[in-house]
């Protein structure tokens, strides 16, 4: 089996947020690697950091020894995302985003017809994953294993904490003045109505009478028009 | 006494001048509070899932007490240009009550707005968000609210989660529980969509591709219309009370000096 000399990676361009969640990963695809291997079936192997090793390169795809269903209980390591070479074509046209999403199959992920079923990862891992080249059913190449790839975990909601707001300080100055005006009013409505009656503040000379509500009576009698004649 | 008429003329006219701008001042208040209960935003269902909406009851005060300022400065000028002492007592001690209403619903705005931080939105979108089995009708009533209030806010904001995709990612949530996360790391919502209200590129926004998912938080386009709300109602009744408290301490010292 040949060894190729290409380790594979977690996409780098463009930067996507879903790089990593809880139960995916996204890997760069394996362009121009397997390039002298044009009649050959390229897999994805996934295996978790310490079954890596235990994995035999001549367990052969679709088969129980290989299956996802059967990962991580009773296999090493599952395979799956077959493609051919001419899936990934080299050079890769610049602009394009080509990526190799693991995890993405939700719909096979307890079909046991189906043992190539590329579904969600069971755990944050850490993962390794390899491609392997196959003729046939014979290995022909090999990619070296990939550094460990640790998923998400999701933290409890409960161990978010919402009392932690403080009191502002608008709205500190804001009650503090407003109690302190309520206050001030309080004592002059109290003082007003204590000195009720009492000359004692101000005195007579700032007391100022009410308009009177003067009322003019025409008295239509004949003084009015005898008085005139009586000046003259 | 004519220097002493002059006296009293000029401070009847600043009551009348001071009552006259309460007046104005308390349709304001009521104008406003009305525009605040209306909920031009929609945001009310999420206040009422936190169980914690007391500024729009300080909003109700608001609307009534506008109307009283407005029915007593009435009240007051017409006692101050009589000088009656009776009408200006009355119109004294309603005042008071009036202010210490106010006050109250100005208190109240300020604290609660300061309980409305991320973490309070957060822990609610999470716990209620498309919630599938809720415990009762209330429970049920409020679920349905805040899934419609969430699903409205990212669609006409182009935002996801509270500060960003990364929170459906970060914490456990009802909508997880319901919805693996191979297929929706975070809700379809968070997509941009096209005229249709279907994702322009569903793939591209599993993976998290710049420009085919919102990456910005909500949290902004909540905060903002609820800040403008609280402090709207805080500081414009704040700035009314200190006017009032002016003209009420003209108003006590005009009565005392009235002859009975």
């Amino acid at each position: 089996v040949e060894h190729v000399g290409y380790k594979p990676t977690l996409n780098k361009n463009p930067p996507l947020k879903g790089l990593k969640t809880a139960s995916t990963f996204v890997l760069e695809q394996p362009r121009c690697v397997f390039d002298k291997y044009s009649n050959a079936d390229i897999w994805l192997v996934v295996a978790l950091e310490q079954t890596a090793a235990a994995f035999n390169d001549s367990v052969e795809p679709g088969t129980p020894e290989s299956a996802y269903q059967s990962f991580p209980a009773s296999v090493p390591a599952y395979m799956t995302l077959n493609a051919t070479l001419a899936n990934y074509p080299c050079p890769k046209p610049t602009g394009d985003i080509t990526v190799l999403r693991v995890g993405s199959e939700t719909s096979c992920a307890h079909d046991m017809a189906r043992y190539t079923c590329n579904g969600p990862l069971p755990g944050p891992g850490p993962y390794q994953v390899k491609f392997l080249a196959l003729e046939g059913s014979e290995p022909v190449a090999e990619t070296d294993w990939s550094d460990p790839i640790t998923l998400e975990t999701a933290k409890s909601l409960s161990s978010i904490s919402t009392t932690d707001g403080r009191h502002s300080a608008g709205m500190i100055a804001l009650t503090t003045i407003l109690s302190i005006l309520f206050a001030i009013l309080l004592a002059g409505l109290v003082a007003m109505l204590v000195f009720w009656g009492s000359d004692s503040c101000g005195g007579s000379s700032s007391t100022f009478s009410k308009p009177e509500a003067v009322t003019v009576q025409r008295y239509n009698t004949h003084h009015v028009y005898d008085q005139p004649a009586a000046r003259l | 006494m004519a220097k002493s008429d002059d006296c009293i003329h000029i401070l009847q006219g600043l009551l009348v001048f001071g009552n006259a701008v309460i007046g104005m001042c308390g349709i304001a208040l009521t104008a406003e509070c009305i525009y605040f209960v209306s909920d031009p935003h929609g945001l009310y269902p999420l206040l009422e899932a936190t169980e914690n909406n007391d500024i729009y009851a300080a909003a109700w005060i608001g609307i009534f007490v506008g109307f009283a300022l407005f029915a007593l400065s009435i009240l007051g000028i017409v006692g101050v240009i009589k000088s009656d002492r009776t009408l200006l007592l009355v119109y004294i001690i309603l005042m008071l009550i009036t202010f210490a209403f106010e006050m109250a619903s100005c208190i109240t705005a300020a604290t609660h707005r300061d309980f409305l931080t991320p973490n309070l939105f957060l822990k609610q979108m999470l716990e209620r968000y498309q919630k599938s089995d809720p415990a009762n009708n209330n429970d049920q009533r409020m679920t349905e609210g805040v899934t419609k209030t969430w699903d409205k806010l990212m669609l006409q904001n182009h935002c996801c989660g509270v500060l960003g995709p990364s929170d459906w990612q970060n914490y456990t949530s009802a909508f997880r529980a319901t919805h693996s996360d191979a297929d929706f790391p975070w809700p379809r919502k968070c997509c941009v969509m096209d005229a249709q209200g279907v994702p322009v590129n569903l793939d591209g926004c599993k993976l998290g591709v710049p420009g085919y998912y919102n990456s910005d938080g909500c949290y902004d386009a909540i905060s903002g219309p609820m800040n403008t709300h609280a402090w709207g109602v805080a500081w414009f009744g704040f700035a009314i009370l200190c006017w009032t408290f002016c003209v009420l301490l003209g108003t006590m010292f005009y009565w005392s000096g009235i002859e009975y």
